[in-house]
């Protein structure tokens, strides 16, 4: 075979997969909201007094320099770690996994001591702000320990890395990047098991009101659990778990506290139910996985220069680079994100029909979180994992305006 | 007095990096999980070679190397966990890979039935030897709580006697285990410095600079 014909066949390869790669980001792109919903423009001051919204954009404005500091930090200690942690290699007397192993984990020690002080402001401004009820000290031990945790799975990552790099060269994330994918499905599956859920006591209405919405909403049987972290924080939160036998609705305890009625806890439940309706855990795992073929390629181009992953010289500068292309990549996944989330919300106020209570969360989210319902136009693209408080109103507007109520 | 056939030679310079030595706990966790799994096996191990030295009058020479070289990697991860050694420890228990390394018979030596038969009897006197030595040791030596912890952290280096008190108990610790997997027919020796050697550290090898190609 001639170069040029080689280079052709190349071509044709990548042009293949750059294909399949386009048609699958497209088909977990699509969404049950109608493609032709105009969202209306929402005035806030019709929903919060002015004092609330005032309190809610300070918060928001402190906080996203917290959440900068946290996404800008690490890439630069990273970055002087890919330059100078190459010389914790001297603390080893372990083979080159071994040794890559403690270069990881050291990076992530460095990382955790340098926020340490983000973190602590964080701490402090929600703490000043009624949000959490975490000490401080108690915080520190707690990430510390937690550290460990972390410890545990970047050495899984680095074992799976430079095992692979050594059996296979530069060609480590053709076999790498699935094995990963098999983790983030193993870790989803396990999730509630993991998550010390609790039976939902003393709330047999709104089993009954789950059970319902599951009806309508057709996903079958899956237990609305309660998740204790009152003695944490007052953040008012549930989420939708697991996959297949696993799922469940895990709802906080905090918004069983009195601060949201009967009607909205239900329009929450039909939220989450919703994401299984739509197999959001799957798509997850699916938009994750469109990433990890790049990121694990790309990361094993970078590391060439380091004498590639088998090598534990490259470790730091994979950490440098696994963290820097999953800040790259950050944007595209939380307008994923706020995708499957809009859509969620849709299938909500299919299921309940009841728009008021919807709005009457979305305000009531504003009002216990703080959050700023219109914030500036960056803020969703760095830090916006679900739409806005207002964009959440305007949805529920334009469903009136199709659907009355 | 030396002749115990279990050990321990302590090459360590008694320099300790900071970093480490302040995230010594959780970089050990790593190998918590490994020393846990090969445990486990090690048990499966030590109990078939039971059987086999009961019948032959020895044990088998592939259960002997394999419990051998857990012995050498659990010496090792104590080692660094209680801070009698400074880098971190392979996962394999290779021979001469470290600092504080334990000499252990790979080959199987004769030994006497009716002793094999009762061996988990006569270790019981061992474990009051270890409740007095290895406890307060440990209480010495392990991190965040320790004396050893703050002194390494504030000077960047080990006192002897904390470094030797540690040694010593992984190296009575070490010679219960040979016994109890019946690596040796020896009874572990509670005297100190007896199957302990301190030796010159060798010098470690400089790492490579990042390639700037």
């Amino acid at each position: 075979m001639t170069k040029s014909s080689r280079r052709l066949l190349g071509l044709l390869i990548f042009g293949a997969l750059a294909s399949g790669w386009i048609w699958a980001a497209r088909a977990l792109w699509q969404t049950s909201v109608p493609a032709n919903l105009k969202l209306p423009h929402v005035d806030m001051s019709a929903f919060v007094s002015s004092s609330e919204l005032h309190r809610a954009q300070h918060f928001s404005f402190v906080l996203d320099l917290f959440g900068l500091a946290g996404l800008f930090l690490p890439l630069v200690v990273l970055a002087l770690y890919a330059k100078w942690g190459h010389r914790f290699m001297g603390e080893s007397a372990a083979g080159p996994i071994g040794t890559g192993m403690l270069l990881a984990m050291l990076g992530l020690a460095i990382l955790w001591m340098a926020m340490l002080p983000s973190n602590l402001g964080e701490l402090w401004w929600l703490r000043h702000y009624g949000i959490e009820k975490t000490g401080y000290a108690e915080m520190v031990i707690g990430t510390w320990s937690a550290l460990g945790a972390e410890f545990l799975g970047i050495c899984l990552t680095i074992l799976i890395v430079m095992g692979f790099a050594r059996l296979l060269g530069n060609y480590w994330w053709l076999a790498g990047a699935p094995v990963f994918v098999g983790i983030a499905l193993l870790v989803t599956f396990v999730q509630p098991y993991m998550s010390g859920l609790q039976p939902l006591e003393n709330h047999s209405a709104l089993v009954q009101a789950e059970k319902r919405l599951a009806k309508t909403e057709g996903v079958g049987n899956i237990p609305l659990k309660v998740e204790n972290v009152g003695t944490q924080t007052t953040a008012p939160n549930a989420e939708a778990m697991g996959l297949g036998p696993s799922r469940r609705i895990g709802i906080w305890s905090t918004m069983l506290d009195g601060r949201f009625s009967e009607r909205e806890l239900e329009f929450v439940i039909a939220h989450e139910l919703g994401h299984h309706k739509h197999k959001d855990l799957w798509k997850g795992i699916g938009w994750y996985a469109l990433f990890a073929f790049p990121i694990a390629f790309l990361i094993a181009q970078l590391t060439r220069r380091r004498g590639g992953m088998a090598m534990p010289l490259a470790v730091p500068l994979f950490l440098f680079a696994w963290v820097g292309l999953s800040t790259v990549t950050l944007p595209i996944d939380n307008a994923f994100s706020r995708r499957i989330e809009a859509a969620a919300d849709w299938e909500a106020l299919q299921a309940t029909r009841d728009p008021q209570a919807g709005k009457a969360l979305f305000v009531s989210f504003v009002r216990t979180t703080n959050e700023d319902p219109n914030p500036p136009a960056w803020d969703p693209i760095l830090f916006g994992n679900h739409p806005t408080a207002a964009q959440r109103i305007a949805m529920v507007e334009a469903w009136q305006k199709r659907y009355g109520g | 007095m030396n002749e115990h056939p279990v050990t321990l030679h302590v090459m360590d310079d008694l320099r300790r990096s900071r970093l480490t030595v302040f995230f010594r706990y959780l970089l050990y966790i790593p190998h918590g999980i490994w020393l846990e799994l090969w445990g486990i096996a090690v048990l499966v191990v030590a109990l078939l070679n039971w059987l086999v030295a009961l019948v032959i009058g020895r044990p088998a020479a592939p259960f002997q190397r394999f419990t051998a070289a857990y012995l050498r990697y659990w010496t090792t991860v104590y080692a660094y966990l209680m801070l009698v050694a400074n880098p971190f420890p392979g996962f394999t228990g290779e021979p001469g890979s470290y600092p504080v390394e334990l000499v252990v018979p790979t080959t199987p030596e004769k030994q006497n039935r009716l002793k094999t038969f009762f061996r988990m009897f006569l270790l019981l006197p061992t474990a009051v030897v270890l409740y007095v030595v290895l406890i307060p040791a440990m209480l010495i030596c392990y991190p965040l709580l320790s004396f050893a912890w703050w002194a390494a952290m504030i000077t960047g280096r080990m006192p002897r006697g904390f470094r030797d008190l540690g040694a010593n108990a992984i190296r009575y610790t070490a010679q219960v285990e040979a016994y109890a997997l019946l690596i040796t027919g020896r009874y572990p020796c509670s005297s100190p410095y007896a199957g302990m050697s301190f030796e010159a550290p060798v010098a470690a090898e400089a790492p490579a600079a990042p390639s700037k190609a």
